[in-house]
């Protein structure tokens, strides 16, 4: 089955759900979930989940009581989940085991990105948990038009879409029998995308650019950016704004001198609570900018338009949506209208 | 051997010194011209005016910043890390009398690894030490580590023992490695990882004046150290033995001469990771060129080794449009046919 096959199928499957909507979940439900067919005969009792994303929406989705366990965190939960998220078990900071997973007895586990459940996957592989009976599900914003084989985060063969994010939150609603909260959360995502996106044609940009720089692994080599297909290129596809960089990589590195000879109007830096390299510091990359002799020279610094945004929401997650919200908002105050 | 004593002939030792120098020259203005993003030569050129002799070219700010700041440095660092190495690596080769030494057989690189990983895994230094240093710390770490298990093991400092320093460098190697993998495994997700291969490989795009300001000095000690004991260096050619009997003071050439090899190559890896290769191939690729007389092996090593390694960093930075591949698998892709090339070639002419 073909990359483009499997997410129309995956597509026409989210169109159904949310067809059945209004009524509650017929069980045994059968999902078609990246690539695989599974199988529910009741709504899971309780439910394990690898990676911060999916962790995110099943609370979004009130669900919270339901996950005993959770992993692989790149950054404080958001506020408003603070105090169940205190209550549920952190299995680990990073990549679980299979057997800490296992022990949960998790009548699913929600995963976010396939490099942990595919075939190569780090935690196990999707067989490995279907076959002692644990369902998996992976967010379909991680493997709809995306071939994980090929690069270090994987490639997308087209462009990220918050629609795979909606997806992902209806199949889950349907997973656990939360039809109508799924149904109003995506309202509401869609509702606040949407309003962005309004604000942002409304300015009638006339050639506005960016560069999304997420870390360096020193503070003066070559930066990891976002590349042309992931979800910082669905922003500035969606508002308006032409990426400057040109590479199908979800990450790619690349070097100061081409960033700045290609001089975006705009830069948009991550802010993360990772400190793993001293760039990881927000602090530390606007004084980069601010201090280094050749990206001080850019237009976009040296008019100060730069934009500080939640690493997660530059991830294919629910808080993509508050990044088109903030990326739109920057352009508004950045005066960048015609 | 004797082609070369007859153009010594003709040429004499300083007019090579200048032709050595020319060559730095043009490759280093070379590594300024070519880049990622296509500047003219003449803007390169213009900003090297304004910048070295007070010319006042109109020019554009980001790219007069982009030949001074990033590329000059970064070819000057390239040409001094690359010199570094292949001294390095030729010190060893003759004082072991191993053809395969290289700069990393002390546990350098691996050590290097243990210290960037350290700091950029484990948190250790919560953030206040960075890679480099890190990278640096471990480096030395696992020198002294090398040095001390071989001194226990009766090598390096005995007449015989050259072996042992092999020996005690490939274990403290596989145990620095284990202790990499070991904290990687623990601690890293696969987005760390990636960031510290790809430092690991060998990157030069974090070289600025600051590192040039370390990267020359020490590299010109490097150069100064070999052709100091150019002489001691020949004798050892024939033996520890030999070179005692010779009147080469065989114990305090060893202990020097393999403290500044590691000097040396920890401060490089810590500038700009392991890159491997160069201290290996080159000096052989030398010997072929000017004979085995350390006298005219070491600047010709060096000067091989800059410009081979500068070269190396342009392709890097072209081969593929828009991505920067790391050094280290340039200097493999090219110095492996390279080498391959001399030996066949080398066994031809003998």
């Amino acid at each position: 089955m073909t990359i483009k096959h499997m997410a129309f199928t995956a597509a026409s499957l989210a169109f159904l759900t949310v067809a059945a909507a209004a009524a509650p979940t017929t069980y045994p439900l059968n999902v078609q979930n990246c690539g695989e067919t599974i199988t529910f005969q009741q709504t899971p009792a309780t439910t394990v989940t690898v990676g911060q994303a999916a962790t995110e929406v099943l609370y979004s989705l009130g669900l919270g009581d339901k996950v005993t366990g959770t992993s692989v965190w790149f950054n404080e939960v958001l506020p408003e989940f603070k105090d169940i998220n205190d209550r549920v078990e952190r299995l680990a900071d990073n990549d679980p085991s299979f057997e800490s997973v296992v022990a949960k007895k998790p009548g699913l586990v929600a995963v976010q990105y396939v490099w942990h459940v595919g075939p190569e996957g780090i935690v196990a592989t999707r067989e490995q948990f279907h076959d002692i009976g644990v369902p998996t599900y992976v967010l379909p914003a991680d493997c709809v038009a995306k071939d994980n084989t090929v690069g270090v985060d994987g490639t997308r063969s087209e462009m990220f879409s918050t629609a795979t994010i909606y997806q992902g939150i209806e199949e889950l609603a349907a997973i656990f029998d939360v039809q109508d909260k799924g149904e109003e959360l995506v309202a509401a995502l869609k509702a606040r995308e949407a309003a962005s996106i309004e604000q942002a044609k409304a300015l009638d940009l006339k050639d506005a650019s960016a560069v999304f720089w997420f870390s360096s692994a020193e503070m003066d080599i070559d930066p990891y950016v976002a590349g042309r297909k992931g979800a910082p290129a669905y922003m500035m596809d969606k508002l308006g704004v032409r990426n400057v960089v040109e590479s199908d990589e979800e990450w790619p590195v690349v070097g100061w001198e081409t960033i700045a000879k290609a001089n975006p109007t705009m830069i948009v830096i991550a802010r993360m609570d990772r400190r793993r390299f001293p760039a990881d510091d927000h602090e530390k990359k606007l004084e980069f900018l601010k201090t280094d002799p050749v990206a001080s020279q850019m237009e976009a610094v040296k008019n100060n338009r730069i934009v500080v945004m939640d690493a997660h929401a530059m991830d294919a997650t629910i808080r993509t949506i508050s990044g088109i919200e903030v990326l739109s908002q920057a352009l508004r105050d950045f005066g960048l209208a015609k | 051997m004797s082609l070369a004593l007859s153009q010594q002939a003709y040429v004499s030792r300083l007019g090579r010194g200048a032709l050595g120098f020319a060559a730095l020259a043009a490759a280093i203005l070379a590594g300024t011209c070519i880049g990622e993003t296509p500047i003219p030569v003449l803007v390169v050129l213009q900003t090297l005016a304004n910048k070295i002799l007070g010319a006042a070219y109109v020019l554009d700010p980001i790219d007069m910043g982009i030949i001074w700041n990033y590329r000059l440095p970064r070819a000057i660092v390239a040409a001094c890390c690359g010199s570094g190495l292949a001294i390095s690596g030729m010190v060893l080769q003759s004082l072991l009398r191993n053809a395969l030494a290289d700069p990393y057989l002390l546990g350098i690189s691996a050590g290097a690894s243990t210290g960037a990983v350290a700091v950029t895994v484990a948190g250790l230094g919560a953030g206040a030490v960075s890679m480099s240093l890190g990278a640096f710390g471990g480096a030395v770490a696992a020198f002294l580590l090398v040095a001390i298990l071989a001194r226990a093991a009766g090598g390096g400092v005995t007449l015989h023992g050259t072996g042992q320093i092999v020996l005690a460098g490939i274990a403290g190697s596989q145990l620095f490695n284990a202790l990499t993998s070991f904290i990687i495994t623990k601690s890293a997700n696969a987005e760390q990882a990636r960031g510290i291969m790809f430092w690991l490989l060998g990157n030069l795009s974090g070289a600025r004046w600051p590192d040039v300001w370390l990267a020359v000095p020490v590299a010109l000690l490097g150069l100064a150290a070999c052709v100091w004991f150019a002489r001691a260096l020949d004798a050892f050619a024939f033996g520890a033995e030999a070179a005692a009997s010779l009147g080469v003071p065989v114990r305090s050439v060893q202990v020097v001469l393999i403290g500044l090899t590691a000097l040396v190559t920890a401060v490089m890896v810590s500038i700009v990771g392991s890159i491997g290769f160069v201290g290996l191939v080159i000096p052989h690729a030398a010997r072929f060129i000017v004979g085995v007389r350390h006298g005219r092996l070491g600047p010709a090593t060096a000067l091989i080794g800059a410009a081979f390694l500068i070269a190396a960093d342009v392709l890097s930075r072209t081969i593929i449009p828009g991505q920067v591949l790391p050094i280290g698998v340039i200097t493999a892709l090219v110095g492996a046919p390279a080498f391959a090339l001399i030996l066949v070639r080398g066994r031809r002419a003998r």
